[in-house]
């Protein structure tokens, strides 16, 4: 038999993505693949994929954590862990000394506060609506026909210090809308929509001190939103090496931990 | 995940049923009875005294919870948006109004009766909130029924005698009212013999409540909002004493035989605010098989109160129905909180944010914030609210519930 395999599957509203560790906790291979309309099948397919880049094979998993909405779709699993303690873990183990973990999602956005001892000691989520989360980004651009790495483009070349106001994404579009009938150049309207994210990320957070790092796929994917949330909250914030990951990356790491617990 | 471990019955429930059948039917015989009179009454409002001058009372509150609790809220509201009220008041209101306008009742299927008995008169408090006014008013205009009411002093630290005082008053006012319109006259030795039995309901339901501070608890928040119908709707009766007296003797051979409401508890957790009726089922099975039990709440404690001394009732029902929690200012509910926490030895407390009640949440100022400050211990707040399914994410809820066991756990590590 080949050495066994760590695997971490996080099936999140938008993407899914897959973390292989060795048990050292080597990375060996990794995957990311749109969610779709089944949960399973991406999950198999982000498998075999990074299966493929680690060089291995199903029968040599070990142990297998699934997170994320669909982590309950995951008939490989042997744990089910919520993507708050995932991110946590994944975030932590890249960057040890944090203390604050934004997270956007397509679907919602979580602030994780871990105490000096890197243990997850509060956390929330946004409430039950799109704001302040890549849904709301993606809703936006496909109104101004644009794909989200488009609207990213135009907002990092943006020198100027506006806002979208709205938090919710219908008033948002109409507030878009005016800013355009305004004639106000379209890189100032682009980076507008991410420093309302991150002005909705902010409230969230409880507490201020300590480093901060971001991950999802909102963060992997827009330059824009780091330097919208480094503006309105003022600080550095730490991005990991592969910030949409974090979640699956942590999910992997717990599966070492639970194999270990477990004795297998 | 599947709910492996069975959760184990509460014998009561079939007395539970028995009882609320026989109100319900008696309360159809008294809306067709011409002799009979129906009064509509709020749930911390002076039913003993409308019990005590004949009247047979109903409880809108508990359609509004029944019409949650059936997930027919969210199609009923819509009439009564459509009649000018918002969609973002009280959907206990909001979905009663819509359930007389669409004359569709729960009530036909659970206890065979054609709907809510019409109105003679309907008696609010404002112990609670003002929208029972506004609910009341709806059906006064449609029916032509009074709507009379006791409005105590709001948001009280100390209740005064002052107070108390000033609610009697408004009570004797009450009386002379009723007597006037209705041609009866207060029999106040039957309002004494009323208000007994129904402060011994309450305190009976305060001790089944207790129960709960046993590890394993005998029971949950869960069960407690199923079981608390007779201490509302049955106040006053010997029913509800009877009820009460089997349900205890049921839980404390639960404690005495270390029977848990949910095996191999981990976790104990408090809930504050209104429960969420249309998810309920879902929410109880989800603390079930993360192993933590909700074993105290704000919620079912609101009808535990101080005994009667035999004294004056009209000063007791005042009393009582001015120092209930949600009459109370933030720090006197946040100095309740804290000693419920203490008091059943609980690890972390869950706050729902009800869209749609804002007098019956306490997460907006600050609460959760500071009792996590103070008692080191994690506090979740949790959006959804009473009745309307609309305001509530199922996947984000869940997910919240099953992060915040984790970190129970982490502390624990």
């Amino acid at each position: 038999m080949s050495d066994p395999l760590y695997v971490g599957i996080d099936v999140g509203s938008s993407a899914t993505k897959c973390v292989i560790l060795a048990a050292d906790g080597t990375l060996l291979g990794r995957h990311v693949t749109p969610s779709g309309f089944d949960y399973a099948e991406s999950a198999d397919k982000a498998l075999a994929q990074a299966l493929f880049e680690a060089e291995g094979q199903r029968e040599d998993i070990a142990y297998c954590v699934s997170t994320g909405y669909g982590r309950g779709r995951i008939a490989l699993a042997d744990r089910r862990v919520t993507e708050i303690t995932c991110h946590a873990r994944g975030a932590r183990e890249w960057s040890p000394g944090l203390r604050n973990i934004i997270d956007i999602g397509g679907q919602d956005t979580k602030v994780i506060r871990l105490s000096e001892e890197g243990r997850m000691s509060d956390y929330r989520m946004n409430a039950k609506c799109a704001a302040g989360t890549g849904t709301f980004l993606e809703s936006i651009a496909l109104k101004l026909g644009l794909t989200l790495a488009e609207l990213d483009e135009l907002a990092v070349r943006s020198r100027g210090e506006t806002v979208v106001n709205s938090y919710c994404t219908v008033f948002a579009g109409t507030e878009v809308i005016e800013r355009i009938k305004d004639g106000q150049p379209r890189e100032e309207i682009a980076m507008g929509l991410f420093r309302s994210i991150a002005a909705r990320v902010a409230e969230m957070m409880a507490a201020r001190d300590g480093s901060v790092g971001a991950t999802g796929g909102v963060v992997a994917h827009c330059r824009a939103m780091v330097r919208a949330l480094e503006e309105v909250m003022e600080t550095e914030v730490l991005v990991p090496p592969l910030p949409q990951h974090a979640g699956a990356y942590g999910a992997a790491l717990l599966a070492i931990e639970s194999a270990r617990a477990d004795g297998s | 995940m599947s709910t492996a471990v069975k959760r184990v019955e509460i014998h009561a429930q079939r007395k539970l049923r028995e009882i609320l059948q026989a109100y319900f039917l008696d309360l159809d015989a008294a809306a067709h009875d011409p002799r009979r009179r129906v009064a509509w009454c709020t749930s911390v409002g002076p039913c003993e005294i409308l019990t005590a001058l004949g009247f047979a009372v109903y409880f809108p509150e508990n359609h509004g919870a029944l019409l949650g609790a059936r997930r027919l809220s969210q199609h009923l509201i819509p009439r009564a948006v459509g009649a000018g009220y918002c969609a973002e008041s009280c959907s206990y209101m909001t979905s009663d109004i819509g359930s007389t306008l669409a004359d569709s009742s729960p009530l036909r299927e659970l206890y065979g009766i054609a709907g809510p008995p019409k109105a003679d008169v309907l008696v609010y408090s404002t112990n609670q909130c003002r929208e029972v006014q506004d609910w009341w008013s709806w059906y006064g205009r449609r029916g032509g029924a009074p709507v009379l009411g006791v409005c105590p002093p709001a948001h009280l630290g100390e209740v005064t005698s002052a107070h108390v005082e000033f609610v009697r008053g408004q009570l004797g006012r009450l009386i002379e009212e009723l007597e006037g319109r209705f041609g009866r006259r207060m029999d106040y030795a039957g309002l004494e013999g009323v208000v007994d039995r129904s402060s011994r309901a309450s305190r009976l339901w305060g001790r089944v409540l207790d129960t709960a501070r046993a590890r394993p608890s005998p029971l949950t928040f869960f069960d407690g909002v199923i079981h608390m119908a007779p201490v509302i709707l049955l106040r006053g009766t010997t029913a509800a004493i009877a009820y009460y007296e089997t349900l205890l003797a049921e839980m404390d051979a639960r404690v005495r035989d270390g029977v848990a409401a949910v095996p191999g508890e981990r976790f104990r957790v408090y809930w504050e605010g209104m429960p969420i009726w249309p998810k309920l089922r879902e929410l109880s099975e989800k603390f079930f098989d993360l192993s933590t039990v909700v074993a105290a709440s704000t919620y079912c404690n609101s009808w535990a109160f101080e005994a009667y001394d035999g004294g004056d009732p009209l000063r007791w029902m005042a009393k009582t129905s001015t120092e209930v929690f949600i009459n109370r200012d933030e720090n006197t509910k946040e100095a309740f909180l804290e000693e419920m926490f203490v008091r059943f030895s609980l690890d972390g407390a869950i706050f729902h944010n009800a869209r749609t009640c804002p007098n019956n949440t306490n997460s907006r100022f600050g609460m959760p914030q500071r009792l996590r400050e103070r008692r080191g211990m994690p506090v979740l707040v949790l959006d959804g609210d009473l009745s309307d399914a609309r305001f509530f994410s199922a996947a984000q809820t869940l997910t919240n519930i099953e992060a915040f066991v984790e970190q129970l756990e982490e502390r624990d590590r």
